[in-house]
């Protein structure tokens, strides 16, 4: 039979893995790298996840704002690479993300020193982002003054309520007399 | 004249149309009478060469406070004879929408006259509770049998997820209603709930007369996963093609295609040509990796493992190039509204090119190899076959159709985009058997390689994205349609506001092939059973056994799936005789 010559031919045609690496090429979407020191804590990535596999929450007991990614959700569809303005994550060349036993070893976890509004005293960003607001900020050249800095402060509700005491205080219209 | 004009003054003599919409150009919505739907669905069909592809029922309350069906028909011609086709030009999709007021949720069923809009009618009444007056099949075909009655999912209103209804005990739950044949001496072979080839559940019941099937019944949807409400409810426009991927494992970017083009074409969004090409590109190089793996198990069901073992070999090539063009072996995830997300570099082009040239080699010289084996010729030949009046029924899509010498490609059918551009063929064979839908399937590897070597030649520089800006248009809708290697996927996306999907419809390419297999296995020996469901392609997540039942003796059996390969490898040891 033909079949059999072709086979006589092509000899081996498997790959040695796992006794041997399995070569992926350049651009293969693995595992998601997260790098610490540069997130920010922006939760860009987690909005744009569209399976839910990272989820920034504010942890009660720590204190801190809490980035979890949880591999065993994730469809590497790299779509936090993409949005991700620091490059925090970044997909690896990693295939083999099989756990023993522990579901909980799928997780990769960061911890975020956050900030308090300076009205309400409530959590609601990360000092690492208002830092980066900042820089971002001073390499537009802007000036940077006390009115900028107490705004990054203010958590986005404060903000509103200012806002509308602001607008009722000027108003002509059923203002304050 | 516009596009679709004369279909619609022909259908204006008999039936009154209350409202005309085009959007885009060449997608024609027809506002009809309920009562007049079956008659204006059918002389869409038969008197001017439609094919039913996909029925969208519809939720409006919100919007005009009724419900709304949406039966859609592509324009192409009837094909029984070459010369019954329509001039390209004239090709066009003609959608037929009747609104269904909500106290009254009747309508008169298409299926009496159009057969092909069965499934359809059936789901209709799952998932919202329209009733089709006169429908001649009403059993269940997506909700399982113990799915509380009074609840349809995809109502914007039914599902408050808070309810739990309490689940049936065992001994209560009731069975789905096969067909049951009359006559002497016919057993019922239950078969699954996984099925032999593809290892994916669906229920078949095969009803034997000796070894010869008389007739057959199956009961699917044991993978239901709710996918178009789980859009609906969560899923923005940049995360719904993720899903749409997912919705197979073999042919998903086809979805997910179908589903972006859809959602593009409703608010008009043109993508720049270089992400054209490179969706153009990654669907051939799906198609390489899918009728591969299907001609490989087509040989491997008959017992042909060094054949099946060599066409995996050559397979593990275009997985190998889909992983250098997208990054992913198998879900690509690079596409996007507005283009991809993923540009090719010219050392992958020249890279792609090389494995294209070894595919192409290495695929012609196994299936050269395989045609010359005359017992796998003869496990193929006049198995399983497809009649033309039976197809042209039942609008069944892909290689199924174009082995029983249709020339549908929606490829070809209804180009859009760099497709216009691209010089392939249109496989077709006559053989109406299994021999003739694998020959399609090698034929059409041989056509995506030279679409691929196209799409890398004629891809001009520039972007690949682009920013859509007019994203949100509530209420406006489209077909998205593309061919995936079993057939034409359609999806209809109708935009809702806050950037969510208010209906998405998507129609696999197997839903239409589904309703045909029961007379595809009509008068074929149960050893040639799964080989006949193998040469469909099917794809529905299969059972560990297959029941006969003795029409004679009404006694039921039940084959185990190892015992039926066997079976259908050895051609002796039947297991109906032990």
């Amino acid at each position: 039979m033909k079949l059999l010559d072709i086979t006589k031919e092509i000899g081996t045609a498997t790959y040695g893995y796992p006794f041997e690496p399995y070569e992926v090429p350049e651009g293969f979407r693995g595992k998601p790298e997260y790098t610490y020191d540069k997130c920010i804590g922006c939760a860009a990535c987690a909005i744009a996840c569209p399976p839910n596999a990272i989820n920034v929450t504010y942890d009660k007991n720590e204190d801190k704002l809490k980035w979890e990614f949880d591999c065993g959700r994730c469809i590497f569809c790299g779509r936090c690479e993409e949005v991700c303005p620091t490059n925090a994550i970044e997909l690896s060349q990693e295939y083999e993300m099989a756990v023993k036993f522990n579901k909980n070893d799928l997780l990769t976890k960061g911890y975020l020193n956050t900030v308090k509004c300076r009205i309400c005293n409530k959590p609601f960003t990360t000092e690492r982002l208002v830092n980066y607001t900042l820089e971002r900020m001073k390499a537009a050249g802007m000036d940077i003054n006390d009115q900028i800095i107490q705004n990054l402060h203010t958590c986005p509700e404060c903000k509103k309520e200012k806002a509308v005491e602001k607008f009722v205080k000027t108003s002509r219209f059923g203002g304050v007399k | 004249m516009a596009l679709g004009d004369r279909f619609i003054n022909k259908l204006k003599e008999k039936i009154k149309v209350r409202d005309i919409q085009r959007n885009p150009y060449d997608q024609i919505t027809l506002t009809v009478d309920r009562n007049d739907l079956p008659e204006a669905v059918r002389m869409l069909y038969y008197d001017m060469g439609g094919w039913l592809v996909s029925m969208v029922p519809n939720d409006e309350r919100e919007m005009n406070g009724h419900y709304a069906l949406y039966y859609i028909l592509s324009m192409e011609g009837g094909k029984m004879t070459p010369e019954d086709e329509l001039p390209q030009e004239e090709k066009c999709w003609i959608t037929v929408k009747a609104y269904i007021p909500q106290d009254d949720l009747h309508y008169p069923s298409v299926t009496r006259k159009v057969p092909a809009a069965v499934w359809y009618e059936r789901e209709a009444y799952d998932m919202l509770g329209l009733i089709a007056d006169g429908l001649p099949d009403t059993r269940r075909l997506v909700l399982p049998d113990d799915w509380p009655d009074g609840i349809y999912p995809l109502r914007k209103d039914a599902m408050d997820y808070r309810y739990r209804p309490d689940p049936y005990p065992e001994e209560e739950e009731p069975d789905y209603k096969f067909l049951e044949p009359e006559g002497a001496g016919v057993v019922d072979v239950p078969w699954g709930p996984l099925h032999i080839t593809s290892d994916e559940p669906g229920h078949f019941r095969l009803f034997v007369d000796g070894e010869t099937i008389i007739d057959a019944d199956y009961r699917l949807y044991y993978q239901h996963r709710g996918m178009e409400k789980l859009a609906e409810n969560r899923m923005n426009y940049d995360q719904m093609g993720f899903l749409a991927e997912r919705v197979c494992g073999i042919c998903g970017f086809a979805h997910s295609i179908a589903c972006i083009e859809a959602a593009e074409r409703a608010v008009g969004i043109e993508v720049p040509k270089r992400a054209q090409a490179i969706r153009v590109m990654c669907l051939e190089i799906e198609r390489l990796h899918s009728h591969l793996l299907n001609i490989g198990l087509a040989c491997e069901v008959t017992g042909n493992v060094t054949a099946f073992m060599h066409i995996f070999r050559v397979r593990e090539y275009s997985m190998e190039l889909a992983q250098l063009v997208t990054g992913g072996r198998k879900t690509y995830g690079n596409v996007m509204v507005g283009g991809v997300r993923r540009d090719m570099t010219a050392e992958e082009s020249k890279k792609a090119l090389e494995l294209v040239d070894k595919i192409e080699k290495y695929t012609k010289e196994v299936w050269d190899a395989v045609m010359e084996d005359d017992n796998q010729i003869n496990r193929w030949k006049g198995v399983g076959i497809l009649d033309r009046q039976v197809a042209r029924d039942f609008s069944p899509v892909g290689p199924n159709m174009r082995g029983s010498g249709f020339k549908r490609d929606t490829r070809y059918d209804h180009p859009y985009d760099v497709l216009k551009e691209i010089d392939f063929e249109v496989a077709v064979e006559d053989g109406c058997d299994v021999l003739s839908r694998e020959t399609v399937r090698y034929k059409e590897v041989m056509e995506s390689l030279k679409i691929i070597r196209q799409c890398i030649e004629i891809m001009p520089g520039g972007a690949i994205f682009i920013k859509p800006q007019t994203l949100i248009k509530p209420g406006a809708f489209a077909i998205g349609n593309d061919e995936a290697p079993r057939g034409e996927n359609i999806h209809w996306v109708m935009h809702g506001n806050a950037q969510k999907v208010y209906r998405w419809r998507c129609r696999a390419a197997t839903y239409n092939n589904w309703p045909s297999l029961r007379y595809q296995f009509q008068g074929n020996d149960i050893s040639d059973a799964a080989l006949i469901v193998c040469s469909l392609d099917p794809c529905y997540s299969c059972t560990e056994r297959v029941t006969v039942v003795d029409v004679k003796t009404k006694k039921a059996k039940i084959v185990t799936n190892k015992e039926l390969k066997q079976y259908c490898r050895n051609l002796n040891d039947s297991p109906l005789k032990k």
